[in-house]
C-alpha cells in the first residue's frame, strides 16, 4: 500500500503546479531557491501573474478537496493504526475552525480522545485572502528554520487547497525541510513538517515522493534542471524506478509486498510516521497517553514483523491477532493488564484473557516474557524521562530517542534465540524475523540468495534421471552450464552428501558468473567434505570477488592447512585472527619448495588479490599459466586481475584466450563487458554483456551492468528491455 | 600490506583503490572533466556514522585520497555502510533506492549529488 501511494502521490504532482494559482504559489515559496533572502525582504511576495482570474474556477467556501473528502487510502495495520492519528489530528484543527461542518468521530485509538492544540504560537497573518494566508503562513514556516525551533501547528482559515496543490506543498516542503533543517535530525524534520503540513490541512498519510536533501541555494537549480532535462515532471522517474522494481519482482502484490517490507522498520517511510506520531504527541505533550501512543507503535513494529510470515497457520494465531490489535490501538495495556478499547466491538481481548489463563500457549509464554516486562517497563522509562523535559526541542530529542524501535525489537528477538518460546511457532517467528532483519540491509532480490542458502530450479526435467552426477558432467565438459546446473541440483537432491556433486555445481554457477549461488553451493559441498582443496580454494576465489576478504583469506588459509604437502607450513590449529601477510608468507615458503606446483601460484595469485597487489598477483597467475597453459579459469583470473588493475587491454586478450578454450564461458564474456566499459566503450560493452547473458539469464550483475552502460552510451531507448530481461530485442540490437 | 588489519578491511578500500588508478587512464581523466566535483564519501563499517573512514573523491583534480577533504568544502558529501556503498557503486542498488531506504546520506548541493551515479565507479572484474 505504502508504495503505491507514494508513487501516487509523485505524480499528481505536476497538474497542480502548473494550472492551480495556489499550487504555483507554493511551488513559488517552498520550492524555489533564493526563497529565502527574497521572502525576507517582500514578505506577502506573490508571484501571482497579472490576468487576476485567480479564484474564479474556486469558490471560497467550498473547497475541492478540502480536508472532510481526504480519502484514505490505508489497508495496512500500520496505516490503520496511523489512520487513527489523522482523525484525531484533524479533530483539533476543525474543530478550531469548523465546528459545525464536522461531525464528532467516536476515537477508539488507544484512549486518544482529545488533542488540546498549542495555541500559543499564531502565524503573522491568518486573514486576508488565501494566497495570502498562505504566503505568510510558510513564510513563518522559512522563517522557523533560523532559529530551529519547532514550528508550531497554526490555526488557518480554509485556504481551498485542492488534492494536488496539497501534494505539492507537501512533497515541496518535505524537501525544502530538510534544507533549512540540514543540521536537525530526521525525525526534527518530520515534526516540522507534519506541523506545517497539518496546519493546512494537508494529509501526510500519502509519503512524499521523491525527495532529495541538500542546500536551499542549490535547490531552484536542480529543479529547473531536472524538469528541463526530462520530459515529465521528476516524480515520473520514480515512478519508473519503482515500476523497475516491480517488473523485478514479479507483480504488484510481491512488489507492494517488499516495498513495505523493505520500509517496515529502518526505511524513511516509517521515520515519516515516526514524525506523524510526534506530530500528535506534540499536540498533547504533558497527557497520559504517550506511553499508549509508544506502546502501540512498538507493536506495530512487530505486527508488521510478523505480518511477513507466511506460514497462514501463524497468520491466524492468536498471537499474531494480539499483536495486530494492539498496533491497532483496539487493546491497550494499563498496569499491565490488556485493556479493550472503548469503541471496539468485539470479542478478541476476552478470548486473549482467557487464553491468558489458559497455560502453555505460546502467546501466553509471550505475554508473560515480554508485555508484563518489556513495554510497561518501557513505559514507565518513558513516563520518567518525559517528566524531565521541559524545552521542546529536549522533548523531541527524548521522544526520537525512545522511539528506537529496533531495540525493543531486537531485545525480543534476543528472548526468542533464548529459547524461551518453545514450540514451532517460536521458530517461525525468529525464522521471519531474522528475514526481516535481512531484508534492512539488503535488497529483497538478494535476500532469499544470501549467505549460504542454496536456490533450487523450480522445474528440473533431470530430477528422476538415473544418474544426473554424471549428465551433469558431461553437459558442464560440453559447455553447457545451465543444463549442467540443472542436472546436478538433480544430484545433489539425490545425494545431498555428495561433496562432488555440490563442488561441481559451485564451479558451474562460478563459470556463469553468479557467485551467491557459486558460494552457497560450496559452503554445501564444504559442509560434505570439509578437506577438499578445490572446495577450499573455490570459496577463496568466490569470497574474493565478492570483496570478503576475512572470510577469502580463511579459505585459503585452510588450502594450505589441508594440503597434504604443505599443511606442514600451517600451525595445528587456525589461528584466531589471519594476517594477510603472514598467510601471503606461508604461501611464499611453500612456493619455493616447490616452484613447479601451479595451484600454489594460483594461490598466491588469488591471496595478492585480496591484498590489492595486482602486480604480484599477476606475476603469479603467469608462472601458473606457464604450467598449465590450457587452463581457461586461469586465463580468466590473469584477465580479471588485469582489469582491476586498470590495464583493460592486456585484460582483453587474456579473456580471449580463456574464450578461446572454453567459449561458453559466461563470466569471461561478462568480465570482457566490464573491461570495455571500463575503457568507456560502451557500445562494445552492452554486446558482450547481452552475449553473457543470452547463455545465463541469471546473471544479475550482468544485468546491472548492461542497465548502466546502455544509459551510458544513450541508449535508454533499450532500457526497458533490459529492464523487464527482454534478451530477443537485445540480441537484436546488440549482436556480437 | 594494506589489508592486515581487520579494522581496515572494507570491501570500500577495493572500490577507491581501482578508482583511484581508474582515474590515471584516458577514460578517467575524461570523467574529471565531464563531472569536475569534488564528493566525500564517508563509509562505515556497520552502522551509518560510527567508525566512519573518509575517501575524498576529487573529481576535479582525478584524485583519491583517504580522510577529510581538506581544501574547503566538497561540493556533495555521502555517507553509507560498507555493504551499501558496494551496492551503489557497482549498480546493484540505484542511488535514489539507497536514499529512500536510508542507506545513503547526503549532505551538500543536491546537484552534485545528482551526478553521483554508478557509472563514474569502475567495475570490479572476476577471478
Amino acid at each position: 500500500m505504502a508504495g503505491r501511494e507514494l508513487v501516487m502521490g509523485g505524480g499528481n504532482c505536476e497538474p497542480s503546479s502548473s494550472t492551480n494559482p495556489l499550487g504555483a504559489l507554493a511551488n513559488a515559496l517552498i520550492g524555489s531557491s533564493s526563497t529565502k533572502e527574497k521572502l525576507q525582504e517582500i514578505p506577502t511576495s506573490t508571484t501571482r501573474p497579472s490576468d487576476g482570474s485567480y479564484f474564479a474556477g474556486e469558490p471560497l467556501s467550498v473547497l475541492p478537496g478540502s480536508e472532510f473528502d481526504h480519502p484514505q487510502q490505508l489497508h495496512s495495520q500500520g496505516s490503520a493504526f496511523l489512520q487513527g492519528f489523522h482523525a484525531g489530528d484533524q479533530n483539533g484543527l476543525s474543530d478550531a475552525w469548523n465546528e459545525i461542518q464536522r461531525p464528532q468521530v467516536p476515537y477508539g485509538a488507544g484512549g486518544i480522545s482529545n488533542f488540546p492544540m498549542e495555541r500559543t504560537q499564531l502565524p503573522p497573518t491568518v486573514d486576508g485572502p488565501p494566497q495570502r494566508v498562505l504566503s505568510s503562513f510558510l513564510h513563518s514556516f522559512i522563517n522557523s528554520s533560523h532559529g530551529g525551533i519547532p514550528f508550531h501547528p497554526a490555526r488557518l482559515p480554509m485556504l481551498g487547497l485542492s488534492q494536488g496543490d496539497k501534494q505539492c506543498v507537501r512533497d515541496r516542503a518535505s524537501i525544502m525541510a530538510r534544507h533549512f533543517f540540514a543540521d536537525k535530525n530526521e525525525d526534527f524534520i518530520n515534526g516540522q513538517v507534519n506541523s506545517l503540513l497539518s496546519s493546512l490541512d494537508i494529509d501526510n498519510d500519502v509519503r512524499a515522493a521523491g525527495f532529495m536533501p541538500g542546500r536551499s541555494r542549490e535547490m531552484e537549480e536542480y529543479w529547473n534542471e531536472s524538469q528541463a532535462l526530462k520530459p515529465h515532471n521528476p516524480a515520473d522517474g520514480w515512478i519508473s524506478e519503482f515500476s523497475q522494481h516491480q517488473n523485478t519482482y514479479g507483480g504488484p502484490d510481491s512488489w507492494v509486498q517488499s516495498f513495505e517490507r523493505e520500509h517496515g522498520a529502518n526505511g524513511w517511510a516509517s521515520e515519516f510516521e515516526r514524525g506523524q506520531n510526534q506530530l500528535v504527541a506534540m499536540n498533547q505533550m504533558g497527557g497520559v497517553n504517550i506511553p499508549n501512543l509508544a506502546l502501540m507503535e512498538q507493536t506495530r513494529m512487530l505486527a508488521n514483523t510478523l505480518a511477513q510470515n507466511n506460514d497462514p497457520k501463524f497468520q491466524n494465531s492468536k498471537f499474531f491477532q494480539f499483536m495486530s490489535k494492539m498496533s491497532q490501538g483496539e487493546l491497550t495495556i494499563e498496569d499491565d493488564q490488556i485493556k479493550q478499547a472503548v469503541s471496539v466491538p468485539g470479542d478478541w481481548a476476552t478470548e486473549y484473557q482467557h487464553q491468558y489463563n489458559g497455560g502453555q500457549a505460546w502467546a501466553d509464554q509471550f505475554a508473560h516474557e515480554e508485555i508484563t516486562r518489556g513495554p510497561a517497563g518501557w513505559a514507565n522509562e518513558f513516563a520518567t524521562e518525559h517528566a524531565i523535559g521541559t524545552s521542546n526541542d529536549e522533548w523531541v530529542n527524548e521522544f526520537s530517542k525512545l522511539h528506537v524501535n529496533d531495540d525493543w525489537a531486537e531485545e525480543f528477538g534476543r528472548q526468542v534465540a533464548e529459547g524461551t518460546l518453545d514450540d514451532n511457532t517460536a521458530d517461525n517467528w525468529a525464522s521471519a524475523y531474522d528475514d526481516y532483519l535481512n531484508e534492512q540491509v539488503s535488497l529483497k532480490q538478494e535476500s532469499a540468495k544470501s549467505r549460504g542458502v542454496y536456490e533450487f530450479s523450480e522445474f528440473n526435467p533431470y530430477v528422476g534421471h538415473p544418474n544426473p552426477l554424471k549428465e551433469g558432467q558431461e553437459l558442464f565438459r560440453k559447455g553447457l552450464l545451465s543444463e549442467a546446473v540443472l542436472a546436478l541440483e538433480a544430484e545433489v537432491l539425490k545425494n545431498p552428501e555428495n561433496a562432488e556433486g555440490w563442488r561441481l555445481l559451485g564451479i558451474t554457477h562460478a563459470e556463469n558468473d553468479d557467485d551467491q549461488q557459486a558460494i552457497a553451493a560450496m559452503m554445501r559441498a564444504h559442509e560434505a567434505d570439509s578437506t577438499n582443496l578445490e572446495v577450499l580454494l573455490s570459496l577463496g576465489v568466490s569470497h574474493t570477488n565478492e570483496l570478503e576478504q576475512p572470510t577469502a583469506l580463511k579459505y585459503l588459509y585452510g588450502w594450505l592447512r589441508h594440503h597434504p604437502k604443505y599443511g606442514t607450513f600451517a600451525a595445528q590449529q587456525e589461528p584466531e585472527s589471519l594476517y594477510h601477510a603472514d598467510v601471503a608468507g606461508l604461501f611464499n615458503d611453500a612456493a619455493k619448495m616447490s616452484p613447479d606446483d601451479a595451484d600454489i601460484h594460483i594461490v598466491l595469485g588469488v591471496l595478492y588479490n585480496l591484498s590489492r597487489e595486482y602486480d604480484r598477483a599477476i606475476e603469479s597467475f603467469k608462472r601458473a599459466l606457464e604450467l598449465k597453459p590450457r587452463d581457461y579459469s586461469l586465463w580468466n583470473k590473469l584477465g580479471a586481475t588485469q582489469a582491476n588493475s586498470i590495464q583493460s587491454a592486456d585484460a582483453i586478450s587474456a579473456y580471449q584466450k580463456a574464450l578461446d578454450l572454453k567459449p561458453n564461458y559466461v563470466r569471461a564474456w561478462a568480465n570482457m563487458g566490464i573491461s570495455y566499459a571500463n575503457q568507456g566503450m560502451y557500445e562494445d560493452s552492452i554486446r558482450y554483456y547481452v552475449r553473457a547473458l543470452a547463455m545465463n539469464p541469471k546473471a544479475d550483475n550482468a544485468w546491472q551492468y548492461l542497465r548502466i552502460s546502455l544509459s551510458c552510451a544513450s541508449r535508454n531507448d533499450m532500457v526497458e528491455a533490459c529492464d523487464s530481461r527482454n534478451l530477443d530485442v537485445l540480441q537484436k540490437e546488440f549482436p556480437l | 600490506m594494506s589489508s592486515s588489519n581487520q579494522e581496515q578491511q572494507m570491501k570500500s578500500d577495493t572500490i577507491m583503490e581501482q578508482m583511484k588508478l581508474h582515474l590515471a587512464t584516458e577514460e578517467g581523466k575524461k570523467l574529471t572533466k565531464k563531472i569536475g566535483l569534488v564528493y566525500q564519501i564517508n563509509v562505515a563499517p556497520k552502522k551509518i556514522g560510527f567508525n566512519e573512514v573518509c575517501y575524498v573523491v576529487d573529481l576535479k583534480k582525478g584524485e583519491v585520497k583517504k580522510g577529510k577533504y581538506e581544501d574547503g568544502k566538497p561540493d556533495a558529501t555521502f555517507s553509507f555502510t560498507d555493504d551499501d556503498f558496494v551496492k551503489v557503486s557497482t549498480g546493484k542498488m540505484n542511488p535514489q533506492m539507497a536514499f529512500m531506504r536510508g542507506a545513503m546520506k547526503i549532505k551538500g548541493s543536491i546537484s552534485a549529488a545528482q551526478k553521483f551515479t554508478p557509472d563514474i565507479f569502475p567495475k570490479p572484474s572476476k577471478l
